[in-house]
């Protein structure tokens, strides 16, 4: 079975000439299924540039990327956007939920863009939500929630398409510790179920819940434990 | 595209547009004045323009060619060689009516005196118009009661009148008419039948501008130029012909003028009437006031365009997270493009609905303040939202370019 992530070399250099910024250099991951991984490192460690790179938001300036198998370093922009919508399911500190939209609207929003019938992303949708616990308001909009709420209405989203990996960037970073502690254990509970889910913190505590940790620091990877 | 996924496309541009309201509306705000403004003027010049197409139709048609005699013969002042001429006479009209049989569907004609009439109810000068069998068809007349002349009364000039309803009520007042006599310089008439009264009024506050054709009192032409004038040479007022096919009127009247020349010793002693022509001349003159108001419209939907781009790409400016969040959840560039087009499109059918409630409104007022019958042209309607949809979609092009081409961890970082 291919890993769900496996990285070589991975480079990224914004800009060129004199004023280039080497925000990667030539970092190497892998990732098993079902890991739970969070990715550390003080800002400007390149740690956001990794995670928009193994979300397909961004290519590598140089390095191989093969997400579930493929190759996807090389795939054109439409192709890419296909990748997104089908394999990876983000998560945002600001959870960034369209605020005129029901939830339920919002859960069902990356499955439009994969090209789900609309009645089956009616039930798609209901269903998280129901396992998210929020299947009462599913016909609320998102201004009606709380922050806990809100972001697990994100997480319910990630899931839409069924994807490879979920990549959550600091999805507590906005939240009460308490809410905080609930969603990281949400997350656990959807590692348990076989999700493959990285985590991109500066905080070490929210670290140290997940099975491995990899700390990035000035573009390359400086210690990585815990891993299978 | 399929209609299910041209209706989801279609909701998601508008709970796109939800997100937005303000700048929706202000967006829209372009295309309703672009549109009310061309619908509104259109709508106001088509208004008078039908008043004034009415008014040909109901005094007869547009397909009508009248002949008159110049005004120096009317006033019996004419030259020497005009005098010679005699004049427009009952032979005018039937060898111009033959000059192209194909083409006249008939001709009337008139001949008028002023005359002494008198009822046991009524008195006084009048005007008499000696007509013939073509002539009640012609200028639009109907018969109310009784009968038309029989075509022996119009050859004889036989001493039967019609009344219009203005004159049968003077010289009536008691109604009962047909039958009772009416003596006109002296002579016995008997009344054989009535028109229908006649009522064009231009603004619904006029006064009717038909009041003097329901004074009309109609005889044989051969009545008035034998009986009343002893006119040997049978002179008229005025021919008219009718010529339905509306098209070939320039054509005769050019045949019918070189003709009547001709036989008046090549003395331009008439003048002829194109009522198709004048009416041509009208709508002329509409013509530029609908090119007047087109040009607003394009002007306001330009002015407004140029608006909505700003608009949409300060917009753009505040969406451009939202771009980055719909890409990370898997829209690709053309998405969003398509998102954006389909928004613009939802504003401008939108704004092109509320432009025409605005427009059509506009025009009620001022076509209620002038007193005229709104008119709405459905070619006016579609001009405007062709005009709306194609300045609509033009002026989404830009911004829905440039979201498309926002580069997705770019746009999510966007502050």
């Amino acid at each position: 079975m291919p890993l769900a992530i496996e990285a070589h070399g991975i480079t990224k250099v914004y800009g060129a000439g004199t004023g280039a910024i080497r925000a990667l250099n030539g970092v190497d991951l892998r990732v098993a299924h079902g890991e739970f991984l969070a990715l550390v490192g003080p800002s400007g460690s390149g740690k956001s540039t990794l995670m928009a790179i193994l979300g397909c938001l961004e290519r590598p300036t140089a390095g191989r990327y093969a997400l579930d198998g493929q190759a996807v370093e090389m795939l054109s922009g439409p192709s890419l956007a296909r990748v997104r919508s089908t394999r990876i399911g983000f998560i945002f500190q600001a959870c960034n939920l369209l605020s005129r939209a029901s939830v339920a609207r919002n859960v069902e929003l990356p499955m439009l863009y994969a090209g789900v019938p609309r009645r089956e992303r009616r039930q798609r949708a209901l269903d998280l939500l129901e396992q998210m616990g929020l299947g009462a308001q599913a016909g609320r909009l998102p201004g009606q929630l709380s922050g806990g709420q809100k972001q697990r209405v994100a997480i319910a989203r990630s899931l839409a398409n069924r994807p490879t990996i979920l990549l959550a960037d600091e999805p507590t970073g906005a939240l009460d510790s308490h809410t905080g502690m609930e969603i990281l254990d949400l997350f656990h509970h959807l590692n348990r179920k076989g999700h493959t889910i990285i985590l991109v913190t500066h905080d070490p505590v929210i670290a140290a819940r997940a099975s491995r940790r990899v700390e990035l620091c000035d573009g390359i990877i400086a210690r990585d434990e815990g891993g299978r | 595209m399929k209609p299910a996924a041209l209706a989801e496309r279609l909701r998601g541009a508008w709970e796109d547009l939800r997100e937005h309201p303000g700048l929706a509306v202000l967006q829209a705000l372009g295309v309703v004045l672009g549109v009310a403004s061309v619908v509104g003027g259109f709508s106001i010049t088509d208004s008078f323009r039908r008043q004034a197409e009415q008014r040909y139709v109901r005094t007869g048609g547009m397909d009508k060619l009248s002949v008159h005699p110049e005004a120096g013969v009317r006033s019996s002042q004419p030259s020497a060689l005009q005098g010679a001429n005699l004049g427009l006479r009952a032979a005018d009209a039937e060898r111009g009516a033959a000059l192209e049989p194909r083409t006249v569907a008939g001709v009337s004609v008139v001949r008028e005196v002023q005359a002494w009439v008198s009822t046991p109810s009524a008195t006084g000068w009048r005007p008499v118009t000696g007509i013939n069998a073509d002539f009640i068809p012609l200028e639009g007349y109907v018969l109310d009661q009784g009968r038309s002349f029989a075509p022996g009364e119009l050859q004889a000039g036989a001493r039967v009148v019609i009344l219009g309803s203005d004159a049968a009520r003077v010289f009536f007042p008691h109604g009962d008419m047909l039958g009772r006599t009416l003596v006109v310089d002296g002579v016995p008439l008997a009344v054989v039948g009535t028109f229908q009264p006649k009522v064009f009024r231009f603004l619904e506050s006029d006064p009717n501008l038909f009041a003097w054709r329901n004074r009309t009192i109609a005889v044989p032409a051969a009545f008035v130029q034998k009986r009343l004038q002893a006119d040997p040479h049978l002179r008229l007022d005025r021919i008219t012909f009718r010529v339905p096919d509306t098209g070939r009127i320039e054509g005769f009247s050019l045949n019918l003028a070189s003709w009547l020349r001709a036989s008046h010793r090549f003395q331009s002693d008439f003048r002829l009437d194109d009522v198709a022509a004048r009416h041509r001349r009208e709508q002329r003159q509409g013509a530029v006031y609908d090119l007047v108001f087109l040009l607003t419209g394009l002007l306001a939907l330009l002015g407004g365009g140029l608006v909505s781009v700003n608009i949409q790409l300060a917009s753009l400016r505040e969406r451009v997270r939202e771009v980055g969040l719909r890409m990370a959840l898997g829209a690709s560039g053309r998405e969003i493009f398509k998102a954006f087009m389909t928004e613009a499109l939802v504003l401008t059918a939108l704004g092109t609905v509320l432009g025409l409630g605005v427009g059509v409104g506009f025009a009620w007022i001022i076509a209620r303040w002038l007193s005229v019958p709104l008119y709405l042209r459905p070619g006016s309607c579609l001009w405007a939202f062709l005009l709306a949809g194609t300045f609509g979609c033009a002026f989404a092009l830009l911004p829905a370019w440039k979201a498309a081409r926002l580069s997705p961890m770019e746009a999510l970082r966007y502050e």
